[in-house]
């Protein structure tokens, strides 16, 4: 285990302890708020590897810590930002990251302008999906939440417009519009499963993803925008929402072997449509959301040749958790992800289920453990809607199903 | 017959519940403000709406602030009351707003006193006390 992970575990472990209050401090009158998160998992899968991790020998390579200060400059004007860095397996490699860095204006309470880099709303949890002190699961269900390619819809570099708007007797409808530009993720998993696995079609026309290293892909990024609507309904305890997104995007690199020309591949559509429902009673919360994709792109083959790349990717969830105390909380959900809807479901290259069980014990108000159990059938490569598997990290090849333990200990403050 | 033990557990849990919604009561409870609020009264929706931060101005445009109580029993019935959430539920929320940008953590005082002292210190701030609470300095808001 590297000696690095185990100081992080133990500063994990201590640093409540030493820092127990908030941590505020005044600027010229004006109360400046710092918060800070951190986390240190451990997987350990019957077979496979998973999200680059060495999973089917244990794996503590699954940490990220974040830090946050922003203050209220006037009763209308906030500023502030966050940075973030995490290691995943063969991703994000310590590399850190503004997260987010924003000037946000109030105008009314329905009105307000927020710009900068900004975490995304889609669906219920988008923007907060790499926070594990905020939700029960140690890992959120891949299919809408996927680990590994957090950064292809964390954030973008723009603007959003957003308010509230309560309706007399129908709830509050809440909204956000935005647009702007996908930065680039240089450490994710899009980019590692582009520039490490190639795709080969067999004779009877399936393909199988192989690990290669043909390809350098370096970069990608293009426009996005899009809306989310959700709705606070009378009905005690229940939300319910819609999001939409669209993003352009382009990833570029360069073909190393056998010739040494550029590589491009250029979406034309991709549109992302997703319902949610939420509903809370008591210490019970019900979850689920369902999405579809479809990517329209086309990239050009080592030969030049224009090749097209179509998806159509179907991803969801249901989940039951329940408090059952100050420090106990316990949890499961189904997830399901189809890659490619037209295709047959059942097969296990095309499509990731996945059954978790948790417990997440909050030992102090600000020091998480949870221990979650995985079921997955399906092992489907895709480098474009990559889910958790990849070529390079599995060179004796995949598993239809796998078990995995993960455990993870947070701290937030 | 298998599965009776399976339907009784569930039944408990769903008795359980009902049971652990409580018995809230506002009468219990005093929402106080700093005199600089002009309103005499809101709505429950806009008082949920002050302490979820989606509200931050009253009906005549003036700032509101929200203060809280870190526990206790008065803390408990303003959340069963008002907001329908639990405690941890509402730090979540909270957390969710801090750690996206799109909000700060509200002010959190130790009791009614110190909610009262708060309170009658800040501009726009409203908070909450238990109905026995000394409200000297601050105003009595009335919740429609």
């Amino acid at each position: 285990m590297p000696a690095k992970t185990l100081a992080l575990a133990a500063a994990l472990s201590a640093a409540p302890g030493l820092v127990y209050a908030q941590f505020d401090f005044h600027v010229h009158g004006r109360d400046v708020q710092v918060h800070s998160f951190a986390s240190q998992g451990f997987a350990y899968s019957n077979h496979n590897n998973y999200v680059t991790m060495n999973t089917s020998q244990g794996s503590f390579r699954l940490t990220d810590f974040g830090f946050n200060a922003s203050t209220q400059l006037t009763d209308k004007l906030r500023v502030g930002a966050q940075l973030y860095d995490y290691n995943l397996g063969q991703l994000g490699k310590w590399h850190p990251s503004l997260d987010w860095g924003l000037v946000d204006y109030r105008f009314k309470d329905w009105f307000g302008v927020r710009g900068g880099k900004v975490k995304t709303v889609v669906g219920l949890y988008n923007d907060t999906q790499d926070m594990e002190f905020l939700h029960t699961w140690a890992l959120m269900p891949q299919s809408v939440y996927p680990l590994d390619v957090r950064g292809d819809s964390i954030a973008h570099i723009g603007g959003d417009l957003y308010g509230n708007v309560p309706v007399r007797k129908i709830g509050t409808f809440s909204y956000t519009v935005y647009g702007g530009k996908r930065p680039n993720d240089p450490d994710g998993g899009y980019l590692f499963g582009l520039s490490t696995s190639s795709r080969v079609t067999l004779p009877n026309g399936t393909f199988i993803y192989v690990t290669s290293s043909t390809k350098s892909i370096t970069h990608y990024s293009g426009p996005v925008f899009g809306a989310d609507l959700r709705w606070t309904t009378p009905v005690k305890g229940l939300l319910v929402g819609a999001s939409y997104m669209k993003q352009d995007i382009t990833t570029t690199g360069q073909y190393v072997k056998p010739t040494t020309i550029p590589y491009r591949l250029v979406t034309l559509k991709d549109p992302m449509i997703a319902f949610y429902v939420e509903y809370t009673l008591g210490n019970l919360r019900f979850a689920g959301e369902y999405r579809r994709e479809i990517k329209t792109g086309v990239f050009n083959a080592p030969t030049g040749i224009l090749i097209p790349g179509n998806e159509n990717a179907r991803s969801g969830y249901v989940s039951a958790a329940y408090r059952i105390s100050k420090w106990l909380e316990v949890g499961a959900y189904h997830s399901r992800f189809i890659a490619n809807w037209s295709l047959y479901h059942g097969d296990p290259m095309n499509h990731v289920f996945d059954q978790a069980v948790t417990a997440r014990v909050d030992m102090t108000r600000y020091l998480d453990f949870k221990v979650e159990g995985h079921f997955v059938d399906g092992a489907m490569i895709n480098s474009v809607l990559d889910r958790g598997f990849y070529a390079a990290p599995n060179p004796g090849g995949l598993k239809p199903t796998m078990n995995m333990l993960v455990m993870r200990l947070g701290y937030h403050l | 017959m298998r599965n009776q033990p399976m339907l009784t557990a569930l039944l408990a849990l769903a008795v359980a519940c009902v049971c652990g919604r409580g018995n809230a009561n506002a009468a219990d409870l005093k929402i106080i403000a700093n005199p600089s609020v002009s309103a005499s009264s809101l709505s429950s929706d806009e008082l949920k709406g002050v302490f979820l931060a989606t509200k931050t101005s009253l009906g005549d445009g003036s700032h509101v602030e929200p203060v809280l109580e870190k526990g206790g029993p008065v803390h408990e019935s303003f959340l069963k009351t008002y907001l329908g959430k639990t405690d941890n539920a509402l730090e979540t929320y909270y957390r969710s707003l801090v750690f996206t940008g799109k909000g700060s953590m509200p002010k959190t005082v130790a009791g009614d006193a110190d909610v009262v002292e708060y309170v009658a210190k800040t501009k726009g701030a409203i908070g909450y006390v238990g109905s026995g609470a000394n409200i000297a300095g601050v105003k009595t808001l009335e919740v429609k």
